[in-house]
């Protein structure tokens, strides 16, 4: 017998992870379906990394996001997609945070080219940071009370 | 003034104009596999960085050789005061033969003319007295005003969300790219690998 609460834990996870995992996946296609420079070039505008770092980041950040989604989606390995996810959020959104705040006005490259960083992808993206910080504390939760 | 020696040299290689652009306001051989549309506000400073930076090296490496037809369409942005007269000049003075060196003074000059209003004085510098003569009374031509705004629908179409943004298209294919900050050896490597394709 399952108690109430696990259950609703369980329907949160679920809907979490299908809703993150999706994201994610149509966030790596927006970027696998044009030429790896098109990214590069979002990610270059931030000013914060070497030519070298842009291609390499631009060149394999896709298939990240594309296998994290994939893993988000059908539960496998959760508690390291969970974590991969908020790791990747978090440092999207911080650097976000740090454009806007210095003035940048920049696409922030989320998916794919012509999003300007605003308040609107600055709350879409808190709003994932948060729902993918609340996965990792459930799928953390879930294996400490299976254990 | 670079870009305006480089215009030059390219415009004798236009030979007819692909639907929807301007000939006037395009540089190199329509035929070229590449087209790249640069959609700008004369009042953008990232639009001068873009024009004074890249787009000289995209002329000396792409557009002279024949590799990239360059177009131009004004998107003067409703924010900025003076962008639509500047506009409207710019697209005057390509109806004379004279749209790089205006756009040249356009940008050289942005800081001036965009704090003072006095947009005239900027394209003046650019044209002998008969070509003024003609570009002030084209600016305020129905058929050039329409042209601007007409132009303005193509950005809105596509959509152009800031300027400059560059579009390149690669047979059925266009690909909206931010020119703000943009680094050159990236753009340079999208058109190589597009070209390969």
């Amino acid at each position: 017998m399952t108690s109430p609460n696990g259950n609703i834990l369980r329907a949160g996870a679920l809907l979490l992870r299908v809703l993150l995992g999706g994201i994610f996946i149509y966030a790596a296609w927006t970027k696998l379906h044009t030429p790896w420079e098109v990214f590069a070039i979002s990610i270059d505008s931030y000013q914060i990394l070497p030519l070298r770092a842009v291609e390499l980041v631009a060149r394999s950040l896709p298939w990240f996001e594309l296998l994290v989604g994939i893993l988000l989606l059908a539960g496998l390995w959760l508690r390291s997609a969970a974590v991969a996810t908020s790791l990747l959020l978090g440092v999207f959104f911080g650097l976000m945070v740090r454009a806007f705040a210095t003035g940048q006005q920049i696409n922030c490259g989320c998916f794919g080219p012509g999003e300007l960083i605003s308040w609107k992808t600055l709350l879409r993206d808190g709003s994932l940071l948060a729902g993918s910080l609340a996965l990792t504390w459930m799928a953390f939760v879930r294996r400490r009370r299976a254990a | 003034m670079r870009v305006c020696v480089f215009a030059l040299a390219a415009l004798w290689l236009s030979r007819a104009a692909a639907p929807g652009v301007d000939l006037s306001k395009a540089l190199g051989t329509p035929s070229a596999p590449i087209t790249v549309e640069v959609f700008s506000d004369f009042e953008c400073p990232a639009c001068k960085a873009f024009h004074e930076n890249v787009l000289p090296e995209l002329m000396r490496d792409y557009v002279i050789p024949g590799k990239v037809f360059l177009a131009s369409f004004e998107f003067p942005l409703p924010m900025h005061q003076h962008s639509r007269q500047a506009a409207n000049y710019a697209v005057a003075a390509a109806r004379v033969g004279a749209y790089s060196p205006v756009a040249d003074a356009l940008f050289r000059g942005q800081e001036s003319w965009s704090a003072s209003g006095n947009v005239w004085g900027a394209v003046a510098a650019a044209l002998t007295p008969a070509q003024q003569k003609r570009v002030q009374a084209l600016a305020t031509d129905a058929g050039v005003l329409a042209q601007v705004q007409s132009e303005i629908g193509v950005g809105q179409r596509v959509p152009i969300t800031e300027t400059p943004t560059i579009l390149v298209i690669r047979g059925s294919r266009a690909i909206p790219i931010a020119g703000r900050l943009i680094r050159y050896e990236l753009l340079k490597q999208l058109l190589d690998d597009l070209a390969k394709r």
